[in-house]
């Protein structure tokens, strides 16, 4: 081990960590600053990490900047919720709006890896007509790409992080074998499947970004259940130990520690390069593209930010749209007791999903899906959902005594893109002086019906399953996307289907923010299959001259 | 009992599993006086006892651990350990003795192990089809392993054949109502093929992650289906199936190895071998292979002598 991450960067003098060795290190290309690299990406998560990847391995010059440390998982991850929230973007930020969201431990990484380093490791892809979900569905938006196009993509994102998934999946169009098979349920998975076979709907082992046997020096999951609080066996296939080392070993640069504050824009309206702070001073990186990566707020606020006289409502914003048609999921839960101990917090928390509702159109009222999954929350995760619940004291103490009876059933819900739902600047500004990000959320009528429902069906299906003394948590979000949506019009949209903006042809979006809707599914597979897509579309248009 | 004496029981099983095998190893001396004394029904006996032992070692020292791990939460679940035992007994016992006679405690034992099998595998059975999902992948990866209690079905099946076959003549000795070297042939290619069938389920749940994965599924089926055809077909010399027995018993061995090395590669290594000797590729069962390609090769031995 060597100093602290936080405080001192390990992606530097020729080396980087090599994650996947105590105390390992593995040579690391390094470009001067003064020289313009093909690409300079902000941000190392879902996105950003994996396109560093693929643009590197097609051969590009690369720099991947990230805000966060550069964690070694064997040596830095303690089984420890407290501990763990270093993994956490804690940064300043204001919420408000009818439904202020709650930012922290479930949306938001600050790590080389990005929130993929604590993400629950939930692999779905989307259901086809959400693709087109305007034209087809009904409400949203269209996307500019083709269902068959993105499941090409996530078939090499799954071969790519192995996903352990099951040999048959009941929803959506025939798709290939998931590289590795479903781990083993736990007993709160066996809730869910019991529940679902009592209301007569499908159910399956999730599909899960955790080996279920080895790989090469990855050991399979040791079920620690620690997930979300970051992977100490590297069981967990994430940018940190997947995409980000096969970006170094391509000839990536990743500077970790590095906050990346505005995005340089010179006379002809074209991005020169970024300023950025690390070890204590604000340095300047040239470049010829700057891909912007970090994820649905911190993507908005630095174009608001790089605002400039010839962009003064901030880059790539001719729409306006930058920051706009800002998206959460709905993430409520039902949760009960049963006789038997359940141990929910034993393996993946997500062992066991239904996403009946994601595919069925019929005895809805409302647009949109939803899915829902078992649940493991560690101890002072619990806690604090029982003491929203208004527990304290005694009634907190009792209740926290059937911790290893407890079950859940805990939804990921679609909520509709709305242009007063936005990423704004505030006058307040964070360590690094640069305004904070003000987060402004609240549901529309649609997006509380489908709760509704939710909630409504996973109460019916927790009782089915057996538990009993059931409640409602009925205000918890997850996963952000849209604030820069992708489009085929320049008007109603920031980006278009190759993540290219419209206003300036080298600055380039790679993240969650670029999701016209949402879904009722996890993101995180269909960001790195965009990444994926965005980095070929780069090569072909490379090839052509069209850079 | 703790855990810790628990743990230590386990382990003495998993050492007279070794010893077992260590002792029931054919030894070339005695081959060569039983060829002399054209007892080739006798040889073919002891080769049978010392095949079911071996395979009753591997279900000795997999059941104890599999077992120990479901905390042994149905007494019935310390039967198959105890019987195993007694088979490894039994086969270590019939494997030294060259009388031309059924042993009856012998015979009566393996009839016990026979019963525990099958009676196994409706537990297990039923424990796969109680889950949600019931006959599904999941269940059938990770609940009560199907293929397990058939093994000692397996070894005792393979021991009372040993066992009838002492009290037919040494020429022309016959099973079932067929030619002895035909009976023994299809029971053990009937059994190899089921051992690689649940190689081939359980390496599928490993996702055959490791090339030598593949070894298991392809290697013995050939040779199961080189014996059928031995054992189905006119009497002859059959090189071809007799070398893929070879490769069979080697693949059993180099399994134990590739097996031993498999728990390393599970967080903690070896020196986390209380949690990863469950958590890894089971240890005992690549052996399995071996005692079925020592049957497998009695078999055709007797085969090929029968005539035509």
């Amino acid at each position: 081990m060597s100093g602290d991450p936080q405080h001192e960067p390990r992606g530097k003098n020729g080396r980087a960590p090599d994650v996947l060795r105590v105390g390992g290190w593995m040579p690391m290309r390094e470009y001067p600053q003064n020289e313009a690299v093909d690409f300079a990406i902000v941000g190392t998560g879902a996105g950003g990490g994996t396109l560093a990847c693929r643009l590197a391995e097609k051969g590009f010059k690369v720099i991947a900047f990230d805000a966060g440390a550069w964690w070694r998982p064997l040596e830095e991850f303690a089984s420890d919720e407290s501990h763990q929230k270093k993994l956490f973007w804690t940064d300043e930020r204001l919420c408000d709006g009818e439904d202020p969201i709650k930012l922290g431990n479930n949306n938001s990484g600050k790590a080389v890896g990005g929130s993929m380093v604590h993400f629950a490791m939930v692999s779905l892809r989307f259901r086809p007509e959400w693709f087109k979900s305007r034209s087809i569905l009904g409400y949203g938006a269209d996307w500019p790409i083709d269902w068959r196009e993105m499941w090409r993509y996530y078939r090499i994102v799954e071969n790519a992080l192995k996903i352990s998934g099951p040999v048959t999946y009941p929803w959506g169009p025939k798709r290939g074998r998931y590289p590795y098979r479903a781990h083993e349920l736990n007993a709160a998975a066996m809730v869910l499947a019991r529940g679902a076979e009592e209301m007569g709907i499908a159910w399956s082992p999730t599909p899960l970004s955790t080996l279920s046997a080895p790989r090469g020096l990855a050991h399979p999951c040791a079920y620690r259940g620690f997930c979300v609080s970051g992977c100490s066996t590297n069981a967990k296939q994430s940018t940190l130990n997947v995409w980000i080392p096969r970006a170094v070993k391509a000839g990536a640069e990743i500077r970790d520690l590095a906050m990346v504050g505005r995005v340089a824009v010179n006379e002809a309206g074209l991005c020169t390069g970024v300023d950025y702070f690390r070890e204590g001073r604000w340095q300047f990186q040239r470049a010829k593209h700057v891909v912007v990566a970090g994820y649905a707020i911190e993507t908005p606020r630095l174009l608001l930010l790089s605002a400039n006289g010839r962009f003064p409502e901030g880059l790539a914003n001719s729409s306006g749209l930058v920051g706009k048609n800002f998206m959460v999921q709905s993430n409520q839960a039902v949760w009960g007791l049963m006789d038997e101990e359940i141990r929910a917090y034993k393996g993946p928390p997500s062992l066991a999903i239904t996403e009946h509702w994601n595919y069925a159109d019929k005895g809805k009222d409302f647009f949109g899906g939803y899915a829902y999954m078992s649940q493991g929350p560690l101890p002072v995760v619990w806690t604090l959902t029982q003491t929203k619940r208004g527990l304290w004291g005694e009634a907190l103490l009792k209740e926290m005594q059937h911790y290893n009876h407890q079950v859940g059933l805990k939804m990921v819900g679609e909520t509709l893109p709305q242009e007063r739902n936005c990423i704004t600047l505030a006058d307040e500004k964070d360590a690094y002086g640069l305004p904070i990000a003000r987060v402004t959320h609240a549901y529309c009528d649609n997006d509380r019906r489908l709760i509704e429902h939710a909630l409504d069906f996973m109460g019916k299906a927790l009782d089915a399953g057996g538990a009993k003394d059931i409640w409602r948590e009925t205000d918890d979000t997850c996963h952000l996307n849209g604030s820069a949506r992708m489009g085929s019009d320049p008007r109603t949209s920031v980006v278009n289907a190759d993540g290219r903006s419209w206003d300036i042809p080298n600055l380039w979006i790679c993240d969650g923010s670029v999701f016209p809707t949402v879904g009722g599914v996890n993101p995180s597979l269909t960001i790195q299959a965009i990444a994926c897509r965005t980095a070929d579309r780069i090569g072909v248009l490379a090839a052509r001259g069209e850079l | 009992m703790t855990n810790n004496r628990m743990r230590w029981a386990g382990i003495a099983c998993i050492l007279a599993g070794v010893a077992a095998t260590a002792a029931v190893m054919e030894r070339p001396q005695q081959r060569r006086l039983c060829k002399r004394a054209r007892q080739v029904h006798i040889e073919t006996s002891r080769a049978f006892n010392r095949s079911s032992a071996l395979l009753a070692g591997s279900v000795l020292a997999d059941s104890a651990m599999e077992h120990y791990r479901g905390s042994f939460s149905n007494p019935v679940m310390y039967v198959p350990p105890l019987v195993a035992t007694f088979s490894i007994l039994a086969g270590l016992h019939g494997g030294a003795d060259r009388h031309a006679q059924t042993h009856t405690v012998r015979h009566a034992i393996y009839w016990g192990a026979a019963l525990t099998g099958l009676a196994g595998t409706g537990f297990h059975v039923y424990n796969v089809m109680k889950r949600p999902g019931g006959w599904n992948w999941n269940n059938l990866f990770y609940a009560a392993p199907m293929g397990a209690p058939t093994a000692l079905l397996l070894s005792g099946a393979l021991g009372a054949a040993a066992e009838r076959l002492r009290n037919q003549p040494a020429r022309a000795p016959r099973l079932l109502g067929m030619p002895a070297g035909r009976a023994l042939g299809l029971l053990s290619g009937i059994g190899l093929a089921g051992t690689a069938a649940e190689a081939w389920l359980l390496h599928f749940r490993g996702s055959f992650q490791h090339k030598a994965m593949y070894a298991p599924v392809s290697i013995p089926p050939a040779a199961s289906a080189l014996l059928l055809h031995a054992a189905l077909t006119s009497p002859q010399p059959r090189w071809l199936a007799r070398v893929m027995l070879r490769m069979t018993w080697l693949v059993g061995w180099l399994g134990l190895a590739f097996h031993v090395r498999g728990v390393a590669r599970h967080h903690g290594g070896w020196r986390n071998w209380s949690q990863n000797l469950f958590n890894g590729p089971p240890v005992p069962a690549p052996p399995s292979f071996a005692a079925m390609a020592l049957a497998g090769l009695a078999a055709l031995r007797l085969r090929e002598r029968e005539p035509r």
